[in-house]
């Protein structure tokens, strides 16, 4: 199976500090790819060079096989690619249809088309079985943590997205709200799509990811399937950028 | 020799596959219905007119279809008018529902169950109770198509009679579908089958198992039930008693289980094992607080309590004095550990984490023994696993064949706490669903 989104031998600088070494990174449709990485790996760099909110120093960017440029998160956008960032970003004071088309608003002439608008929101928090919102029309400010990210990742989805990236969407819930985004996320790459889940909750990530990416220093320590690797194996991944014949050898991967 | 089916036959068999179709698949529309089961577009006409006919689907035009074209009408199936009713019999809830046609649930009843020695009467009294009740609401036009029940424990294929269950008191040799029709006296056999193996058909048939052959479904009450699905039918094995995966023995000189042997999957990953490494033995509290069963049928009381306020329930175990905490039992309990690991209690960290290793050799074994294609974490080991996922899998990795657990996926199950009820629904509906017009005969005489 092809990836949807490939990338090889990233490098990115922010003046002398070079966050990103030759890294490679692939996703593919139908999976969680879990990016995992210390604090300072270059987790968040990565996910917005992908994001095409950082411009990349060299390397290549792949998409559906083919070779393309990000200059811009439009460019990200139009390709399908959606980044639900920790903070979710949602108006407080606006209700969930009008969030979750926030900036890409449908118009019918020079009027909102609440209608049309309203039945895309509701179709696809109903495709997510999303069933813990009470009404779409609700406040952002009444949801819960859980149904904040949900709504989040309900808007990540509504464009047709092809690789959707989370940024640590379980930190800071409590456990059956966990329970729920976890199904959540699992229930994305089961429809198809490619999913990116960036946590530092090893049971969360091996409770739904078929591969993951482990970052040390800003260098790809390894790409592994998930059904391959033990918890000790991906620690030391982390921490120490190998595990046995996995990893990086003298810095470099292997 | 025999020949071929007949006329009548292939039309009844028909008739059941189109039902089926709507029952699970929810409305569909006429052209999609030709094309999925490969049959002619006036023979579905045909066959869907029958139906009708019988109350048991309706046709309405779609809402919008964006075609250009006449719109193919939409069958949908009658909900509302034909129903079942569904009873789920676990350790700590009673649980009767109407369900209808496709899968709704019209209306639900739910009380708690004592822990304590096994008592039919207890069990059956509220059920029967229920349904009356749940009867008398029900307008006149309505048809009850048959009842069903799901019970912890080994379930006889063929009488209904509970061989064992052990964590119910524990039950042996109740004749438990008989009294059940008795007291429902509806003039209709109550059936009776295995919770988890009617939670795995349910799982594979409207769950997140739907296009699976081979599956296994894990369900964790205060044992550990299992339903192994093997080329699309349930194992049950020479009298039904198949899938016991709680009885499965991993540690030979492991702890004692309820069913007397040592080391069986649940003594190792129960509850009871679960909360007793966390520290949070419910025994303590019912000596301190006095007799019997009372502190106990206040634990799951609670867990409804909390579960029905929200998701953000989280908070409300926690919440009450420490003395409170340690009360917990069940589904509530299990979910306090899982949350305070999360939290970082490295005593509740150590005890998910010896569950894990243990249900990720169990189902290493089985994933060896059967190569399902999916395995199913349901009832509170939903919790157990998201809990601990981290040292399943890294035994799978460990002990399972890698030709075995290629392509193995592991999910929670898609229909949470009502998984049993509606494995309870899916029994009850079996005879509609297989000769539908005579089932329905049946249930107006």
């Amino acid at each position: 199976m092809t990836p949807v989104l490939e990338l090889r031998g990233i490098d990115k600088s922010f003046g002398p500090v070079q966050v990103l070494h030759d890294v490679d990174f692939s996703v593919h449709p139908g999976e969680v790819t879990a990016l995992v990485g210390d604090n300072g790996a270059g987790k968040s760099t990565l996910v917005k060079c992908i994001g095409g909110i950082h411009a990349v120093d060299s390397g290549e960017y792949f998409f559906d096989g083919k070779t393309v440029q990000i200059n811009s998160p439009r460019d990200a956008a139009e390709l399908g690619i959606e980044i639900v960032y920790q903070d979710l970003a949602l108006c407080d004071n606006l209700d969930i249809v009008q969030n979750m088309f926030l900036g890409r608003e449908h118009r019918r002439g020079i009027v909102l088309d609440e209608d049309t608008m309203e039945e895309m929101a509701a179709r696809t928090l109903e495709s997510l079985s999303v069933r813990t919102v009470k009404s779409i029309r609700q406040h952002v400010s009444s949801l819960s943590g859980g149904q904040r990210q949900t709504v989040a990742i309900a808007k990540a989805v509504l464009w047709n997205s092809k690789v959707v990236i989370l940024d640590e969407p379980t930190a800071a819930l409590g456990v059956a709200q966990t329970a729920q985004v976890l199904e959540l996320v699992r229930r994305l790459a089961d429809q198809g799509l490619a999913v990116v889940l960036i946590s530092h909750n090893m049971n969360d990530v091996f409770a739904v990811s078929d591969r993951i990416a482990a970052l040390y220093l800003g260098r790809m320590a390894a790409q592994v399937r998930t059904s391959d690797v033990t918890h000790a194996q991906v620690v030391e991944l982390i921490t120490s950028g190998r595990s046995g014949d996995l990893g990086l050898t003298n810095g470099v991967s292997a | 020799m025999r020949a071929g089916p007949s006329q009548e036959e292939i039309r009844r068999h028909n008739l059941g596959a189109l039902l089926r179709h709507v029952h699970l698949g929810g409305p569909t529309s006429r052209a999609e219905l030709t094309s999925r089961m490969g049959l002619n577009r006036s023979t579905i006409m045909a066959l869907t007119a029958d139906l009708t006919a019988a109350g048991l689907v309706r046709e309405e035009l779609p809402r919008e279809t964006g075609r250009a074209g006449r719109p193919s009408l939409v069958v949908r199936p009658e909900s509302a008018r034909v129903y079942v009713f569904a009873f789920d019999v676990g350790v700590d809830r009673l649980v009767a529902a109407r369900v209808g046609l496709g899968g709704a649930i019209l209306d639900r009843r739910e009380t708690v169950r004592r822990r304590g020695p096994f008592s039919l009467e207890e069990i059956v009294g509220p059920l029967a109770g229920f349904a009356r009740q749940m009867r008398r609401k029900t307008r006149p036009d309505t048809v009850c198509v048959g009842a069903a029940a799901a019970f912890s424990g080994g379930v006889n294929r063929g009488n209904g009679v509970v061989r064992f269950g052990p964590n119910m008191g524990p039950a042996e040799d109740v004749p438990f579908a008989e009294e059940m029709t008795r007291r429902l006296a509806f003039g209709m056999p109550v059936k009776v089958g295995n919770d988890a193996n009617l939670a795995a058909l349910a799982e594979h048939s409207r769950g997140v198992g739907v296009g699976c052959r081979d599956l296994i479904y894990l369900h964790g009450d205060v044992g550990v039930g299992g339903g192994i699905i093997v080329n699309g039918q349930l194992l049950g094995g020479h009298a039904g008693f198949g899938g016991e995966i709680g009885h499965m023995v991993v540690n030979p000189k492991g702890r004692l289980c309820g069913c007397g042997s040592l080391g069986c999957l649940e003594a190792e990953v129960g509850e009871r094992t679960l909360l007793e490494a966390a520290g949070r033995v419910p025994g303590a509290v019912s000596v301190a607080t006095g007799p019997g069963a009372v502190p106990v049928a206040a634990g799951p009381g609670a867990v409804s309590i909390a579960a029905g306020s929200g998701a953000d329930g989280h908070e409300t175990p926690r919440s009450g004095a420490d003395g409170r905490r340690e009360r917990l039992i069940g589904r509530d309990a299990v979910r306090a550990v899982v949350d305070a690991a999360d939290r970082g209690d490295i005593v509740a960290q150590a005890a998910l984490s010896r569950v894990g290793d243990w249900l990720g050799l169990g189902v290493a074994n089985l994933v060896n023994v059967f190569n399902p294609e999916m395995v199913i974490f349901g009832g509170m080991l939903r919790e157990v696993y998201l809990g601990s996922a981290a040292q399943v899998r890294s035994r799978l990795a460990v002990d399972a064949l890698s030709a075995s657990r290629e392509g193995l996926r592991l999910r929670t199950s898609a229909l949470g706490d009502d998984a049993t009820l509606m494995g309870a629904a899916e029994l009850a509906f079996a005879p509609v669903l297989a000769d539908p017009l005579e089932a329905l005969a049946r249930a107006g005489s």
